[in-house]
C-alpha cells in the first residue's frame, strides 16, 4: 500500500507547483511562430508593458483556427498571430475576427491588408527551393519550381503534405493560376501537378519529419518557406535554398484580433507591438523574418534579410483568383492527382 | 422493493445520457440545421468514389488489426498462462508494455526505429550488405504493422486474465472422458475464453476504426475516414468533414451492436477454479531456451522504448545519415531545467488523468451496477458506457466542445470551454467504457449470495458494499482503472481541442516541440509519457493479479 499512497501523495501535489496569479493581466496568443520568435516577443513586450502577462499557445495555423472557431461562443483567446492570409480570410468570414486597424497599416501594401481592417500581415513568406547539401551537387542545385520534377532527382523530391500546408497550397494554386492566365486554361497546370507528383517520393505529415527526412537522405529537394530554411542552417542542417528564377509566390503572414477577446486592450497593445519598426528589426536579427511593412530603411535590417529582399523575385499572379479557388482546386488535387503518379507508392 | 431503486437506476441513466448521449445529439442537430445543408454535403459524400474508398479501407484495416492482434496475442498469453519457464513473470509483464506506449509516441518512435532511415532499418540492411533501406514504412502494410504491434496487448492481457480463472478440472474430466488435447482446446478452452475474446476484438476493432496516428504518419496515400475527416476539414469543407465524422461514428455504432449480439451468446463465466498447472518443459535446455526466446522477443518489443529514450539523448542536428548517433549528450534533457514552465504540462497530464480515472472508477462502478440487471434501465445503461467507444475522438471532442460552449442551465448545458475542467470531464468520459465493462464483468462473477449473506449479517449497504463487493471487484477494478489512466495520460486526440493554457498536457507539449522541430524535446517528454505509464501498468498490474 505504501508505494501507492506517496505516488498518489505526489502526483496530486504537483499541480500546485505550476499556480500561482501575480495580478498581471493575463494575454492570451494564439501562434504557429515557434518559440524562437514568441520567447524574444514576450520578453520585450512585457519588458515595454509590465502590467501585461504575455502568455502563447504554440499551434499550427489550422489549429488555431478551429480553436477559435470552437471557442466563439466562450473567446479565450485575444490575439492570433501568425499563419498565411488565406485562413486568416476563413475566419473574418466567419465573423471570428474583430477589426482593428493599428497605427503601422498604411506602411503594410494595401494587398497585405484585410478588408474591414479585420486583419494585417506582418510578415512575408517566402517559398523557396530546398536541396540536402550534403547530397545534391553544386552544379545540379534546383533554379526554378519546374526543376523539382528533373530527372535527376526522380523519386528522391519530398514534398509536405499540400492539403495541411498554406506554403504548398499557396504554390500548387499559384501553378494552376499561372496556367489560366498563360494559356487559358487549367490544363497546363494540372499537367504541372501530375508531373510533381510522378517524382514525389512521399508527402510528409509535417514540416519537423520533412527536415528530418531531408536532413537522413530519404530525400534531396522539396520546397519550403526560407525561415524555417533559416533557422534549419542556424542550427547546423545541411540544408541549402535557391529562389525560384521565374518568381517567388509570396504569402502575407497576418495578425488579427479575435472577436470577443477578454482582454482587448492588451490585445491591441500586442497588435501594435508586434507591427512596431523594433519589433520588426527584433524579428529579422534574431529569427529570420522579413517584415510586411516596407517603410523600414533597408540599412535597418540585417545583411541577410537585405540580400534576401534584393534576390528575390516576387511572382507576377492573381493572388486573388488563386485564393479564391485554392478549395476547390485542392480539393480536386487530392481527389485525382495524389498519388496517381508516384513512383514507389506506399505498398 | 420500493420504487426508489428503481428511480435511482434511472437517475443514473438520465446522468450518463446527459454526459455521453446528449453532446452526440446536439452535434448532430446542429448538423442537420447548417444552412447550406446536411443534405448537399451528405449527398456529395455518397456521390465521391474516394469517400467509399475511405470507408472500405477503414473496415478493412480495423479487422485485418483485429485478426493480426489475436493472432499475436492470444499465443502469447497461453504461453505465459501455461508454460513455466525462467523469467516467465518479468516477461509476462514486459511483453505487455507496449500498451505503455501513448498512440502518438508509439508511432512516432516507431518512425525513427523501423522508418526508411531509422536506426533498425539501418541496422538490418547493413547486416544484409544493402545499400538502401529493404523497406519502406508506408502504406497499408505500415499501418497494419503498427496496429499489430499496439493492440495485440488486449487480446493478451484478457486472454491472460481469463485463464487466470478457468478452471482446470474441466480439462482434466473432459481429458478422462477421452477427448484429445485439440478437442478439448476447441470444445472446452475455446468456449471458456468467448467473452474475454469478444471483449478484445471489440476493443481492438473500436480503436483502430478510431486510430489516427498511424494512418497520418505511415498512410500516406492511403486514405482511410479517420485521415480523410482532416483533409477534408483542413481543405476547408467543415460540412464534408461532419458528414464523414457522423458516417464514422455510425460504423463504430454498428460495430458495438454487433459485437453485443456476439457477446450476449456467450456462455457467463462464473467459474471459479484452480488453472491448469504450468507445465515445465521436460528438459532445462528447451526451458532455457523458452527463457531465451522469451528474453529476445521482449527485446524487440520493447525496441520502440528504447529508440525513444535514445532520441531524447541525441542533442539537435547531429545525427543525419550515421548508423548510430555519434553524439550523446544530455543537452535536450536540460531544456526540461529551462523556466518554470517546462514540467508544467507533466503535472497537468497527472493530475489530471488521476481525477478522469478515479472518476471514472466511481461512475463506473455506479453504471455497472445499474447495467447489471437486465432492465430496462439496465440494457439503457449498458449502451451508454459502451458509446464513448464507439464515437471517433475526434468527433467527441468537437461535441463536447459544441456542447459546452454556452451557458444554457435550462437546457442543461455549462459553460466549460476555457476551463480547466473540460479536458479532465472529456478525459473521463472516454475513459468510462474501460471502468465501466471491466466492473460490469466483475458483477458477472460476483456470486449474489456473497452480498446476500453479508446483509443478512446485519451489514449496512455501504458496509456490504466497502467490505465486501469492492474486494472481490478487486481485479476487474484495477485493470479498468490501468486502462483509463493509460487512455487519459496519453491522449491527445480529445486534449488537442479541449486544452487551455493552463490544462496544457504532455501530448500536446510533444506535438509542439514537433512541430518546432525539436524532436529531442519531444523525445524527452515522450520517455516522461512512457515511462510513468509504465509504472502505472506496472503498479496496477499488481492489483489485478490478486
Amino acid at each position: 500500500m505504501k508505494p501507492r499512497a506517496l505516488l498518489l501523495t505526489s502526483l496530486l501535489s504537483l499541480p500546485l507547483a505550476g499556480c500561482g496569479g501575480n495580478g498581471r493581466t493575463p494575454l492570451l496568443v494564439y501562434t504557429p511562430h515557434g518559440r524562437d520568435l514568441m520567447l524574444l516577443f514576450e520578453a520585450e513586450f512585457e519588458r515595454a508593458n509590465p502590467s501585461i502577462d504575455l502568455r502563447f499557445l504554440d499551434m499550427g495555423s489550422q489549429e488555431v483556427y478551429d480553436r477559435v472557431r470552437s471557442e466563439q461562443a466562450n473567446p479565450q483567446g485575444d490575439v492570433w498571430f501568425g499563419g498565411p492570409d488565406a485562413i486568416f480570410a476563413r475566419a473574418a468570414a466567419e465573423g471570428l475576427l474583430a477589426p482593428y486597424r493599428p497605427s503601422w497599416a498604411d506602411a503594410i501594401p494595401k494587398a497585405s491588408q484585410a478588408e474591414g481592417d479585420l486583419y494585417f500581415g506582418t510578415f512575408r513568406t517566402l517559398p523557396v527551393l530546398v536541396y540536402q547539401e550534403k547530397l545534391v551537387p553544386a552544379d545540379q542545385v534546383p533554379a526554378d519550381w519546374d526543376d523539382l520534377f528533373a530527372e535527376r532527382f526522380r523519386g528522391r523530391v519530398l514534398i509536405r503534405d499540400p492539403i495541411a500546408s498554406g506554403v504548398m497550397r499557396t504554390l500548387f494554386s499559384y501553378q494552376l493560376a499561372r496556367s489560366l492566365e498563360t494559356t487559358g486554361g487549367l490544363d497546363a497546370g494540372w499537367t504541372w501537378l501530375g508531373r510533381l507528383d510522378a517524382a514525389t517520393k512521399e508527402y510528409v505529415a509535417n514540416p519537423a519529419l520533412l527536415f528530418e527526412k531531408l536532413v537522413r537522405g530519404e530525400g534531396v529537394v522539396t520546397a519550403w518557406e526560407l525561415t524555417d530554411i533559416l533557422l534549419q542552417r542556424a542550427q547546423g542542417s545541411p540544408l541549402g535554398y535557391r529562389f525560384a528564377a521565374s518568381g517567388t509566390p509570396v504569402i502575407d503572414d497576418s495578425i488579427a484580433l479575435i472577436e470577443g477577446a477578454p482582454h482587448r486592450a492588451a490585445a491591441v497593445a500586442f497588435v501594435e507591438f508586434a507591427g512596431s519598426a523594433d519589433a520588426l528589426r527584433l524579428a529579422a536579427e534574431r529569427a529570420f523574418r522579413i517584415p510586411a511593412r516596407t517603410d523600414l530603411p533597408p540599412e535597418t535590417l540585417p545583411d541577410w534579410a537585405r540580400d534576401v529582399l534584393a534576390r528575390m523575385v516576387p511572382a507576377d499572379y492573381d493572388e486573388g483568383l488563386a485564393a479564391s479557388k485554392a478549395q476547390e482546386w485542392m480539393g480536386q488535387w487530392d481527389r485525382t492527382v495524389r498519388g496517381r503518379g508516384a513512383p514507389a507508392g506506399g505498398g | 422493493m420500493s420504487r426508489f431503486p428503481s428511480l435511482g437506476r434511472w437517475a443514473v441513466v438520465a446522468l450518463l445520457a446527459w454526459l455521453i448521449g446528449y453532446p452526440l445529439a446536439v452535434t448532430f442537430a446542429a448538423a442537420l440545421a447548417s444552412p447550406a445543408g446536411f443534405g448537399a454535403a451528405f449527398a456529395e459524400f455518397a456521390r465521391r468514389a474516394d469517400e467509399w474508398t475511405a470507408l472500405g479501407r477503414s473496415l478493412w484495416i480495423s479487422t485485418a488489426t483485429v485478426a493480426l492482434a489475436a493472432v499475436v496475442g492470444v499465443p502469447l498469453a497461453f504461453l505465459f498462462a501455461r508454460a513455466e519457464f525462467p523469467g516467465r513473470k518479468w516477461l509476462g509483464e514486459l511483453v505487455a508494455l507496449p500498451v505503455a506506449l501513448p498512440p502518438l509516441v508509439g508511432v512516432i518512435a516507431f518512425l525513427y526505429l523501423w522508418g526508411e532511415s531509422g536506426v533498425g532499418t539501418r541496422l538490418v540492411a547493413r547486416a544484409l550488405g544493402l545499400a538502401g533501406a529493404p523497406w519502406r514504412l508506408s502504406g497499408q502494410g505500415a499501418i497494419l504493422v503498427v496496429h499489430a504491434y499496439s493492440m495485440y496487448v488486449y487480446f493478451y492481457l484478457f486472454t491472460r486474465a481469463a485463464l487466470a480463472r478457468f478452471d482446470g478440472a474441466l480439462l482434466e474430466a473432459a481429458a478422462a472422458l477421452g477427448a484429445g488435447p485439440v478437442r478439448r482446446f476447441f470444445r472446452v478452452t475455446l468456449p471458456a475464453l468467448r467473452p474475454a475474446l469478444a471483449a478484445a476484438a471489440v476493443l481492438t476493432f473500436l480503436t483502430a476504426l478510431g486510430s489516427f496516428s498511424a494512418p497520418y504518419l505511415f498512410g500516406g496515400s492511403y486514405r482511410v475516414m479517420t485521415t480523410q475527416i482532416l483533409a477534408s476539414k483542413q481543405n476547408g469543407d467543415v460540412d464534408l468533414a461532419e458528414v464523414e465524422t457522423a458516417v464514422l461514428t455510425l460504423l463504430a455504432v454498428a460495430g458495438l451492436l454487433v459485437a453485443r449480439r456476439l457477446e450476449s451468446g456467450a456462455a457467463p463465466a462464473r467459474q471459479r477454479g484452480v488453472p491448469p498447472a504450468r507445465r515445465a518443459s521436460r528438459s532445462r535446455l528447451a526451458a532455457w531456451a523458452l527463457g531465451a526466446a522469451g528474453w529476445l522477443l521482449a527485446l524487440a518489443l520493447l525496441a520502440p522504448h528504447l529508440t525513444l529514450l535514445l532520441m531524447s539523448l541525441v542533442p539537435r542536428a547531429t545525427w543525419t545519415t550515421e548508423l548510430l548517433p555519434p553524439v550523446l549528450g544530455l543537452a535536450n534533457w536540460g531544456q526540461l531545467g529551462r523556466g518554470a514552465g517546462a514540467l508544467v504540462p507533466v503535472g497537468n497530464s497527472l493530475w489530471m488523468a488521476v481525477a478522469a480515472t478515479v472518476g471514472a472508477l466511481v461512475l463506473g462502478f455506479v453504471a455497472a451496477r445499474t447495467a447489471a440487471r437486465r432492465d430496462r434501465a439496465g440494457r439503457a445503461a449498458e449502451l451508454l458506457i459502451g458509446l464513448p467507444w464507439a464515437v471517433p475522438a475526434t468527433a467527441f471532442a468537437v461535441a463536447l466542445a459544441t456542447t459546452w460552449s454556452v451557458d444554457r442551465p435550462w437546457q442543461g448545458r455549462f459553460l466549460l470551454v476555457g476551463t480547466a475542467a473540460l479536458l479532465p470531464l472529456a478525459y473521463l468520459i472516454r475513459c468510462l467504457p474501460s471502468t465501466g465493462r471491466a466492473t460490469l464483468a466483475g458483477l458477472a462473477q460476483l456470486d449474489p449470495g456473497l452480498e446476500e449473506a453479508a446483509r443478512s449479517l446485519g451489514a449496512s449497504k455501504l458496509r456490504t458494499l466497502w467490505r465486501v463487493t469492492v474486494p472481490v471487484l478487486r481485479p476487474a477494478l484495477a485493470a479498468g482503472a490501468m486502462l483509463a489512466f493509460l487512455a487519459a495520460f496519453g491522449d491527445f486526440v480529445l486534449s488537442i481541442v479541449l486544452y487551455t493554457f493552463d490544462t496544457r498536457p504532455i501530448s500536446i507539449e510533444i506535438l509542439s516541440s514537433l512541430r518546432l522541430q525539436e524532436t529531442g524535446l519531444a523525445a524527452v517528454y515522450g520517455v516522461i509519457l512512457t515511462a510513468l505509464s509504465a509504472a502505472a501498468f506496472l503498479l496496477l498490474g499488481r492489483e489485478r493479479e490478486r
